[in-house]
């Protein structure tokens, strides 16, 4: 009878522990309709602090000028746009997770989609503020924005690569938060018609948007779906493209290179997938999510994180090489020197880059790596580190020894208003996170229910039975042939 | 200015009470509330229409108040406006530049009434227009916060304000009663004028006194030539230049006449590989020695063995001193040279030593150099101070001999060689007066302050070199209660006349009409030259004294020092100018601060650190961080702590320091922490004073201290593109080696059509179908002077950061000089070249800035200039990042003062700003800003404009007077105070501009900065070649190997 089957039997089950419906609701409503717990305070109030002191630094920067950084006339961005393109690239991985495993009909995606989701759209929300604060003249940022205006009209400049930049991000932006908002809709309205309290039901109500479950309402979300998976699918692979452009098409060596869009976006997929897993093996053990959010989800996101990290070393190796083919004498200088240079003053960077970027997640061939919370949960730290130390490579090794020897600046590190605001937006995420594991379901809750059925262990254990069976048994089990 | 008195009504012009009381209320009239009474106005008869009127009057308010981001400040316009002046036209007055004996003829020009900008005066034979930074920046000497504003007196420790200078004439006619013996002690007078009025002053003495001496030369030419004087100088006249330590580039003697004579023998015009050939012997990098052909470098003290030696080589009557091997060829090779250019050579020597001098002398006798070279019937008049008078005034002074001391420009507190000596027999003098500008060292010690004119207010003149008269004349009303120190004298030596109507019946007399001073005024110099040069009058008596005195010089210790001047400050006279301390040096590109300078080697024994063999890392750590290993340098009893700067070209036994630093607080905030007194280590030979040491010891202290430099890396790393240096041999060799890496490039980018322009890029080519702008730099001819970098200063209102900002790479200079050393592969501290760079926006047609501008806030002009809209600007740096020029300066703070944000300027936790930039935002010191430039706020890039407000005045006065624009109309601020014409600045579409031909003159030695990446710079540079016969290997580029950025 194996004809029944939806899914091989090879596959391991996507949800554990003999679900039913009702079961997951209550598994995945429990700790948004439960009090928070002491761990949920204690965390959140770190959280905030780090955004106060955000804020703080920010306004120092704002009051008195870009000067509160350690930034100089030879290096004009530093943590800053390193900052960006880190959070840019975070939020990667959860556009890629829903938009194109969606489109794949990747079942797997249903257990992490909605937190992957969360995640981008409050990276993409820490990204933006760099590109914002880093400008001298914050309140001038309108000028960036195409619009008829009273100032000639003056326009934008669209050769500009960080014009583009700010297309991108908003669109990224808008599109993720529209996917996630729809995506969680079926959700509120089941949080919505569970709600005892006033406020509740208020707060539900309004934001399920009168979700009432009938059919019509099912076939619009699933299109909705599917279209926006659509307009996301190129942006997984546009963004980071485009920040990319910001290096590839300037003219300072290190920056100036072809490679950089693939790379980016690869860097980006495998930076993202390295912050769900952080995200994610906490989240699963403190709501005791364990059964949606499975080892299996681990272990699959585990291989995409060596594929990306392959990728980008022989990203980091192709550049090299063509640093050293290329003879370009200002080109294998910003490599070999800058760079590859363990005694050059930032050659430490390029070596913790390439130790946690290209070697460390070589351990993940091992399958029995992937399936180890803990190595997993080290790695994905590992990754992080590796992948912003990766941007600052890039950006700093490249400009603070460029073309001109006259130029090569002193000794960069960060102030402290620097390093606050870069803590500052870990605390807008995780404050941003926190809320959002209180007030919605960590995990698609509808969208679990779709799979249940055929990835659920209950329901593929039941299907083992359904197989061992004979087809005339099975027929006449399932008929309605009541024994004329 | 007037007494106009300026009313609006007659309330105000009869001045009642009653009126200034409501003048001074913001708001004359109460608003009508009916609760005007005590009650408030919720008990008020009608509630309602009060708070409508509340509502309204808030309203109104808080909107006036959002509205008005910048307080209004009323200016009053000319009741009668005089017929000559236009607001907003600048006015250009011929006057000179004097500071001590230096004198430069200038033209102040002056807006709205307030002299805002220094250029050199063209009408002058000797300077033709040039200027050095000093110069530049003293028109911000004038608006000095520090400046005193007041007569004052001493009482008790304190100085008291004496109202009037009649109340101060009478105390110090009172004090001087009955004291005999005034000593009026001065710096060198160059005025006829003024000398005059010393000598109606009844038995004053008058001792003159140069805080760099050159008693030496002067007394050795009173033995050769019976002539206590300096005669003139021409390099111009010269093959063979040979200076012994003679700084004639920087600060030696008359540093701007000479550097322009010197570059018209290397700047290889039209083909000609003819040039001059200059050896430099000295103990550190000095500037001179930097633009040197060969440098030789010696220990302090061993100098009048190498001339003598020398002197030995060409005549051989006197005996060789020992001299090592390496030294003796050198010294062979010189006098093969001398002997071989007999006539067109000279000899100069920066020793302060009567006997060098006067081998000297004889050498210059030897190779034909007087009347030739060297001329007597010209004198040089800026130095004039013979130390022996001053060392016996301090013994006078001690031994109660002196009365009254007066004392005018000369600083003996703080750079005389025995400095406590003066300081304590200062105390013995009854009455003791200081004109001067500025509290200083000196006059800190003195009873009575007569505050003198900054020279931009003066009457005067000055006669640097005999015939040379160069008339001052005050661009502005005196802004403090000063008065010039000449007509003091004239009062208390019972004359009625000040000194400016003596200063003009003097002129009048001598020029026969005031219409004939007037003319003379007008010009600003009056100079009868002679083109006979004369020879004078050589013999030999002093000869045998001198080769003993050389003979019995003591060998020196283990290590020796050397003090030289900076170009920047000198002997220290401006050292509370921010834009001179600001000026990077141009050897070590360090700012703020003196330091001791060493050889690699040095550094290395001393403080363990290796730049050539050692660890990368510990290289890098020098390199790479401003705080500098700190050593205690001592001499006898003295000693001072100083950071140590290594450079290659040092000596190997000798450490430099510079003067000028150190000086007292009470000259400014500026000054507090800049530096330390190196003057403590001059000393007296019994006849003159020397600026060096036989013997310091100097230890590592452990310590460190941070010192400013503006570039840390000294090499270009073989970069070809970046500069192109060569010698003479190999550039005889291959005279196409430049130029053809540009044929390269055009072929290999466009093979079928040759236009590298437009095939190199996918980029629209920008159309400049009318005027086109461009800049050639000559990197022969520049020495690195700086006067260039202080003028953009002044002109472009470029701010001033301090220090602690300069630490943090954040100084503002929109053209800064690279420097780069080449040194010899195998021996670092073996110098073979400094190559000086001045660099500014390129001005490039294919800009990276303008591409990745989000906001177009920095685009192309149809002629030329890449332009910046600073309020289009909203900072995100991307622009300086992918500036492969690095040229362009980001607002980190508001250095200017030129926000709306209140308090913005107070950091407390990163980037505390220094005192000096709050010092520069006062409203005094705001009056030097140039009111055609934008002063820029925080947050805003900025970068060099071509001096775009000028070109838009050139541009402007031609299209008044209906004419096409010609060459000269717009020229920048570098190219007018350059005073060896290496920046050319013009119309490139003009053929016969200036930039024009130097373009096609120096075809083979022009060059793009990395021309390859196609940025189409509107700058170009004319390659340095160096007077040696080493030929280099050239690369011949079959193929340009480039990588193609479009």
């Amino acid at each position: 009878m194996s004809l029944l089957r939806y899914e091989s039997q090879v596959r391991p089950p996507l949800v554990k522990g003999n679900k039913e419906y009702h079961q997951v609701t209550e598994d995945i409503c429990r700790p948004v309709e439960s009090k928070p717990s002491r761990a949920w305070w204690i965390g959140f109030s770190i959280s905030l602090a780090f955004l106060l002191f955000g804020v703080v630094s920010v306004t120092m920067e704002v009051i008195y000028g870009v000067g509160q950084w350690n930034l100089n006339k030879t290096i004009g961005w530093g943590w800053d746009i390193t900052n960006f393109v880190w959070w840019i690239g975070i939020g990667h991985a959860g556009t890629l997770i829903s938009a194109i495993l969606l489109l794949f009909r990747q079942g797997w995606r249903t257990g992490v989609n909605r937190a992957a989701e969360a995640m981008t759209i409050f990276a993409v929300m820490c990204a933006g503020q760099f590109p914002i604060f880093h400008m001298g003249r914050v309140w001038d940022i309108f000028f960036s924005l195409p619009y008829p205006n009273t100032r000639g009209p003056l326009w934008v400049n669209f050769n500009s690569p960080l014009l583009w930049d700010v297309f991108a991000i908003s669109t990224y932006f808008t599109v993720s938060l529209l996917f996630w908002y729809s995506g969680l809709l079926p959700d509120l309205a089941s949080l919505r018609d569970r709600a005892k309290k006033k406020w509740r039901k208020l707060f539900y109500g309004i934001t399920a948007f009168g979700w009432t479950g009938s059919t019509k309402h099912w076939q619009r979300h699933e299109s909705l779906s599917l279209v926006l998976a659509g307009l996301s699918t190129p942006l997984v692979l546009s963004v980071h493209t485009i920040v990319s452009f910001d290096f590839a098409t300037s003219v300072i060596p290190g920056w100036h290179t072809t490679i950089f869009p693939p790379y980016f976006v690869a860097g980006a997929i495998f930076s993202g997938f390295a912050m769900v897993q952080t995200l994610l093996v906490i989240t699963r053990k403190v709501l005791g999510l364990e059964q949606y959010i499975t080892i299996e989800h681990i272990e699959v996101m585990n291989k995409v994180i060596i594929l990306t990290g392959s990728i980008v070393g022989i990203a980091y190796l192709t550049e090299l090489f063509m640093s050293w083919y290329g003879a370009n004498q200002y080109e294998s200088f910003a490599f070999m020197e800058n760079r590859l240079n363990l005694n050059s003053p930032y050659g430490w960077s390029y070596w913790i880059m390439m130790g946690c970027n290209v070697l460390s997640p070589q351990i993940f061939w091992s399958s029995k790596m992937r399936r180890n919370i803990t190595i997993t949960f080290f790695m994905s730290i590992l990754v992080n580190i590796g992948m912003w130390f990766e941007r600052f490579v890039i950006i700093v090794t490249s400009v603070y020894r460029d073309y001109l020897p006259s130029s090569w600046s002193t000794y960069y590190t960060p102030s402290i208003w620097e390093i606050g605001f870069y803590l500052g937006t870990f605390g807008l995420f995780f404050t941003c996170y926190f809320l959002f594991t209180k007030y919605f379901p960590v995990v698609a809750l509808a969208e679990i229910k779709h799979i249940l059925k055929r990835s659920g262990d209950g329901y593929k254990n039941k299907m083992n039975e359904i197989e061992k069976q004979g087809s005339d048994d099975f027929v006449k089990e399932h008929s309605h042939d009541h024994g004329a | 200015m007037s007494d106009n008195k300026y009313w609006q009504g007659f309330g105000e012009l009869a001045a009642t009470g009653e009126h200034e009381k409501r003048t001074q209320n913001e708001f004359q009239e109460d608003l009508p509330f009916e609760a005007n009474n005590e009650k408030g106005w919720l008990d008020a008869a009608t509630p309602r229409r009060d708070f409508l009127k509340y509502l309204g009057f808030s309203t109104a308010a808080a909107s006036l108040a959002a509205g008005c981001r910048i307080p209004v400040k009323n200016a009053i316009p000319f009741g009668n406006k005089p017929a000559e002046i236009s607001p907003g036209v600048a006015k250009y007055y011929a006057t000179t530049y004097v500071q001590d004996g230096d004198a430069i003829p200038i033209v102040a020009k002056v807006r709205d009434g307030r002299p805002i900008k220094i250029e050199g005066n063209e009408l002058s034979v000797f300077t033709k227009g040039g200027t050095n930074a000093r110069a530049q920046a003293s028109v911000l000497d004038l608006y000095d916060t520090y400046r005193l504003t007041h007569p004052k007196r001493k009482v008790g420790d304190k100085f008291e304000e004496v109202p009037t200078f009649e109340q101060l004439d009478e105390l110090i006619i009172n004090a001087m009663a009955g004291v005999s013996n005034p000593v009026l002690l001065t710096s060198t007078i160059t005025s006829p004028s003024t000398k005059a009025v010393i000598a109606k002053y009844p038995s004053l003495k008058h001792i003159q006194y140069d805080a760099d001496s050159f008693s030496g030369m002067l007394l050795a030419n009173e033995t050769c030539f019976g002539k206590r004087a300096i005669p003139s100088y021409n390099f111009e006249k010269a093959k063979v230049i040979v200076s012994f330590g003679a700084d004639f580039l920087g600060t030696w003697l008359s540093p701007v006449e000479f550097s322009r004579q010197y570059v018209q023998q290397r700047k290889l015009k039209g083909g000609n590989l003819e040039m001059s050939k200059h050896f430099q012997f000295e103990s550190y990098l000095s500037t001179t020695g930097a633009s040197a052909d060969e440098r030789i470098t010696h220990r302090p003290s061993e100098t009048g063995a190498l001339v003598l030696a020398l002197y030995s080589v060409l005549d051989g009557s006197v005996s060789t001193p020992i001299l090592d091997k390496k030294q003796k060829a050198s010294i062979d090779k010189v006098a093969a040279e001398l002997k071989a250019h007999r006539g067109n050579a000279l000899v100069v020597c920066g020793s302060n030593d009567v006997a060098i001098q006067t081998i000297i002398n004889g050498i210059n006798e030897l190779i034909n150099a007087y009347g030739n070279a060297i001329d007597w019937s010209t004198t040089i008049n800026c130095r004039q101070g013979i130390d022996k008078e001053m060392n016996e005034l301090v013994d006078k002074m001690e031994a109660g001999q002196v009365g009254t001391l007066m004392i005018y420009g000369a600083n003996p507190a703080y750079d005389y060689h025995a400095a406590e000596k003066f300081t304590s027999a200062l105390k013995k003098v009854k009455v003791t007066i200081s004109f001067t500008e500025k509290l200083d060292e000196t006059s800190e010690l003195c009873t009575f302050l007569v505050p003198t004119h900054h020279y931009l207010e003066s009457w005067g003149e000055t006669e640097p070199k005999s015939n040379h008269i160069s008339f001052i004349q005050p661009t502005i009303h005196p802004l403090f209660k000063t008065r010039p120190y000449q007509t003091s004298l004239l009062k208390w030596s019972g004359n009625t006349n000040d000194y400016e109507t003596y200063f003009k019946q003097y002129w009048i007399e001598k020029l026969g009409s005031s219409a004939a001073f007037d003319v003379a005024l007008q010009n600003g110099v009056l100079e009868s030259v002679s083109n006979n040069s004369t020879t004078g009058s050589f013999n030999k008596s002093g000869f045998n004294v001198a080769v003993a005195s050389i003979s019995s010089e003591k060998k020196g210790g283990n290590i020796e020092l050397v003090l030289y001047q900076k170009v920047s400050m000198g002997t220290g006279k401006q050292a509370g100018n921010p834009w001179l301390q600001e000026l990077p040096d141009p050897i070590t590109k360090a700012t703020w601060d003196n330091y001791a300078v060493m050889s690699m080697s040095m550094a290395k024994e001393i403080l363990g650190i290796d730049l050539v063999k050692g660890k990368e890392r510990e290289i890098n750590k020098y390199e790479y961080f401003p705080e500098k290993p700190v050593v205690k340098i001592t001499k006898d009893n003295k000693e001072i702590e100083l950071p140590v700067l290594i450079l290659p070209g040092m000596n190997a036994n000798t450490i430099a320091v510079a003067v000028g630093y150190g000086r007292t607080g009470s000259l400014g905030k500026v000054v507090e922490g800049a530096g330390k007194n190196a003057f403590v280590f001059s000393s007296s030979n019994g006849v003159t004073t020397e600026y060096f040491s036989r013997n310091v010891s100097v230890t590592n202290t452990g310590k460190k201290y941070k010192v400013a430099q503006t570039q840390i890396h000294n090499s270009y790393e073989d970069r070809k593109e970046v500069v192109k240096e060569t010698s003479l041999a190999s550039f005889k060799k291959d005279p196409d080696q430049y130029k053809k890496f540009r044929d390269d490039l055009a072929k290999s980018y466009a093979p079928l059509t040759g236009d590298y322009r437009k095939e190199g890029t996918l980029y629209p080519d920008h159309a400049q179908p009318g005027l086109k702008w461009g800049m050639s730099v000559d990197m022969n001819s520049c020495v690195a002077c700086g006067a260039c970098v202080v003028a953009c200063h002044a002109e472009n209102n470029v701010p001033v950061v301090g220090k602690s900002e300069v630490v943090r790479y954040h100084d503002m200079h929109w053209l800064r000089i690279d420097r780069y050393f080449v040194s010899d592969k195998e021996n670092a501290d073996d110098l073979k070249s400094v190559v000086f760079q001045p660099m500014m926006c390129q001005h490039c047609d294919n800009a990276p800035c303008e591409n990745v501008c989000p906001v177009a806030a920095t685009n192309h002009s149809a002629e030329g200039m890449n332009q910046m809209a600073y309020n289009r600007c909203i900072g995100t740096r991307y622009c300086a990042n992918n500036c492969p020029y690095k040229v362009r300066r980001f607002n980190w703070a508001d250095y200017l003062g030129a926000d709306s944000f209140p308090n913005n300027q107070d950091q407390k936790i990163v980037g505390k700003l220094d005192p000096v930039v709050h010092q520069m935002n006062d409203d005094l010191t705001r009056m030097v800003l140039n009111p055609d430039v934008t002063v820029r706020s925080r947050g805003v890039i900025e970068k060099c404009s071509f001096c775009v407000q000028r070109v838009q005045e050139g541009k402007l006065n031609a299209k008044k007077e209906n004419r096409v624009l010609i060459d000269g109309d717009a020229r920048t601020a570098c190219m007018t105070a350059c005073p060896t014409e290496a920046i050319v600045f013009g119309n490139v579409h003009d053929k016969e501009s200036k930039i024009s031909k130097a373009r096609v003159e120096n075809e083979q030695r022009l060059f793009y900065v990395i021309e390859q990446i196609h940025t189409l710079p509107n700058v170009n540079y004319l390659a340095k070649i160096r007077n040696t016969d080493d030929v280099e290997e050239v690369e011949h580029h079959e193929e340009v190997k480039t990588e193609a950025h479009h």
